[in-house]
């Protein structure tokens, strides 16, 4: 390559702002073919400024209601215009009541959707205008039913993410895990369909937050927990105040509420509850992973393996019995498998056989 | 966009470039290479599509991404402190990092606030008189009382920032790396 990169990509950004300056001519648009012929470099790299700032189009719908010449604050949009969450309601009632109230602002919708979409570019504010305008609808609807779509956050194996919730609350999901949010006004229901994810609620009485793992329902009013799931098996790690498990029922029978106070880990499984109460930094420390951090303290190989594997895509795999029941302590980074076998051969009799799709732990 | 392969690249490729430079800082030790690297990614794919599309872009795009980088390290134009060369075992991880997502229009416009309000203040101002207010360049140096020449150029830094933000589209705001942008119902569920 001749050219660098980010020389080339200035002179594709200056070759757009001139063609945008209105000075153009039909020798100017032949100078710019001649340009982007030149290499593919060129032309991948104006095609991807270009694609953008035909998006930044769009920026017009957020003028609206502002008087020409009136340059807003910075992260006005995110306060208001886009926090209201695309709750979207979907049961027949909240849809019957959109027809009732707002049949203009549907209709509106529509019409200035299929305008844009043929009058394309310039235009294509209307479209993002009148969404909008369904955005406020939308939380409309929202404030006034309770039956609501649900979110989906999920993760891919080796990632974390934090996710703010409408109502204050923080969620943390761990690697390979998903939830679905659903907020109503008279609950806040979280269904946790894989993986573990911790929770940092805001306290609300009057909506309580209940996080559904499997038959197991983890109920909270304010405090902070986690819930994981492994098959059957759901743990519950509370690091402060109060949460409430109601299991799933064992052989028919329902099974009693168990309070969780701060500091416990609650297991709960098809054969009941377990319980063990311990102090909040235990809980915490269970709980590392949220930091980058899996904490082992005289933990089997075989378990200890079993949590890194939660969390690369290249897992790693015991490959006798004897490895299997040596015992690992410490803290470690869960991101890199690697260097924990790497420690691992250094500091037990272990030889580990780094395959491309695995890494295989055998005694020695 | 004049063509359909312009358009296949828009649509299939340059969707993943927030995954694609996440890929490239985890796995490059050089930071400063991850803009020519990515720009020699998408010149190769684009390269590629020309003479067919692949079936699978996204693959296709992560496969020629690790092989880039596999050719630069035994070219030996960099010196890696790691154990480097290992991109094959990042393979299924970063095919996952990001579900493909079309974003919807009111979720596009989110990121393009979000990347009006990072442009530095007069390039800011530049960019919504223009963009917002739809007033042709020359009004705009008018308006401000500065050359048109100097209006062009803040445009020009303009559309870079932006791009930089729509296509890449950093995590939001401040949580963790590796958060993912909200996509709500339209994630695909993995069994």
């Amino acid at each position: 390559m001749s050219e660098g990169s980010r020389q080339i990509e200035h002179e594709a950004a200056a070759w757009l702002a001139r063609r945008d300056s209105g000075d153009w001519s039909a020798a100017d648009a032949k100078a710019l073919d001649a340009w982007l012929a030149a290499s593919t470099a060129r032309k991948v790299a104006f095609l991807r400024l270009e694609t953008a700032w035909l998006q930044s189009g769009r920026l017009k719908a957020l003028g609206a209601g502002l008087a020409t010449g009136e340059l807003p604050d910075r992260g006005r949009w995110t306060q208001n215009l886009f926090d209201l969450r695309a709750t979207q309601t979907h049961d027949e009632t909240s849809q019957a009541a959109t027809r009732d109230n707002a049949p203009d602002i549907a209709g509106a919708i529509a019409g200035a959707r299929t305008r844009a979409l043929r009058a394309q570019g310039g235009r294509a504010w209307l479209a993002a205008a009148a969404l909008a305008v369904a955005a406020i609808s939308l939380a409309w609807t929202w404030q006034r039913h309770e039956r609501v779509e649900p979110l989906a956050y999920r993760t891919a194996i080796g990632d974390l993410r934090s996710i703010a919730l409408a109502d204050g609350s923080a969620a943390t999901l761990s690697s390979d895990s998903a939830i679905d949010v659903a907020l109503s006004l008279r609950e806040r229901h979280i269904d946790l369909t894989r993986g573990e994810a911790y929770f940092d609620v805001a306290k609300d009485a009057a909506r309580p937050f209940a996080v559904q793992a499997g038959d197991d329902r983890i109920v909270a009013v304010g405090t902070r927990f986690a819930v994981r799931r492994d098959g059957d098996d759901v743990r519950v790690v509370v690091t402060e105040g109060t949460v409430r498990l109601e299991s799933a029922p064992v052989d028919g029978r329902s099974q009693p509420v168990t309070l969780l106070p701060a500091g416990s880990t609650a297991l709960a499984n098809r054969s009941g509850v377990l319980v063990r109460a311990g102090s909040a930094i235990d809980a915490e420390r269970a709980l590392d992973w949220r930091r980058g951090y899996l904490v082992f303290l005289d933990t089997p190989l075989a378990v200890a393996v079993a949590e890194f594997n939660r969390y690369n895509a290249r897992p790693l795999v015991i490959g006798d019995a004897t490895a299997a029941q040596l015992r690992v302590g410490g803290s470690f980074r869960w991101s890199n498998a690697d260097m924990f076998a790497k420690l691992l051969e250094q500091a037990l009799p272990v030889r580990a056989e780094r395959e491309a799709e695995r890494i295989v732990l055998y005694s020695r | 966009m004049d063509n359909a392969l312009d358009a296949w690249f828009v649509r299939e490729i340059l969707v993943h470039e927030a995954a694609l430079v996440q890929f490239l800082r985890r796995s490059w030790p050089q930071a400063d290479d991850v803009h020519d690297l990515r720009q020699e990614v998408y010149v190769r794919v684009y390269e590629a599509a020309a003479k067919a599309l692949p079936q699978q872009p996204k693959s296709f795009l992560f496969a020629t991404t690790r092989h880039l980088m596999t050719d630069r390290l035994r070219r030996g134009r960099v010196v890696s402190i790691e154990p480097a060369g290992d991109f094959e075992s990042l393979n299924v991880l970063v095919d996952e990092v990001s579900p493909e997502h079309r974003l919807g229009a009111r979720q596009i416009l989110k990121r393009l606030a979000e990347a009006l309000d990072r442009l530095p203040e007069r390039c800011r101002e530049i960019v919504w008189l223009r963009r917002v207010e739809e007033l042709p360049q020359k009004e705009v140096a008018a308006r401000l009382g500065i050359s048109e020449k100097a209006v062009e150029k803040q445009i020009a830094k303009g559309m870079r920032l932006l791009a930089e933000h729509y296509h890449g589209h950093p995590k939001q705001d401040g949580a963790g790396a590796g958060t993912r942008r909200e996509t709500g119902i339209r994630d695909r569920e993995t069994r």
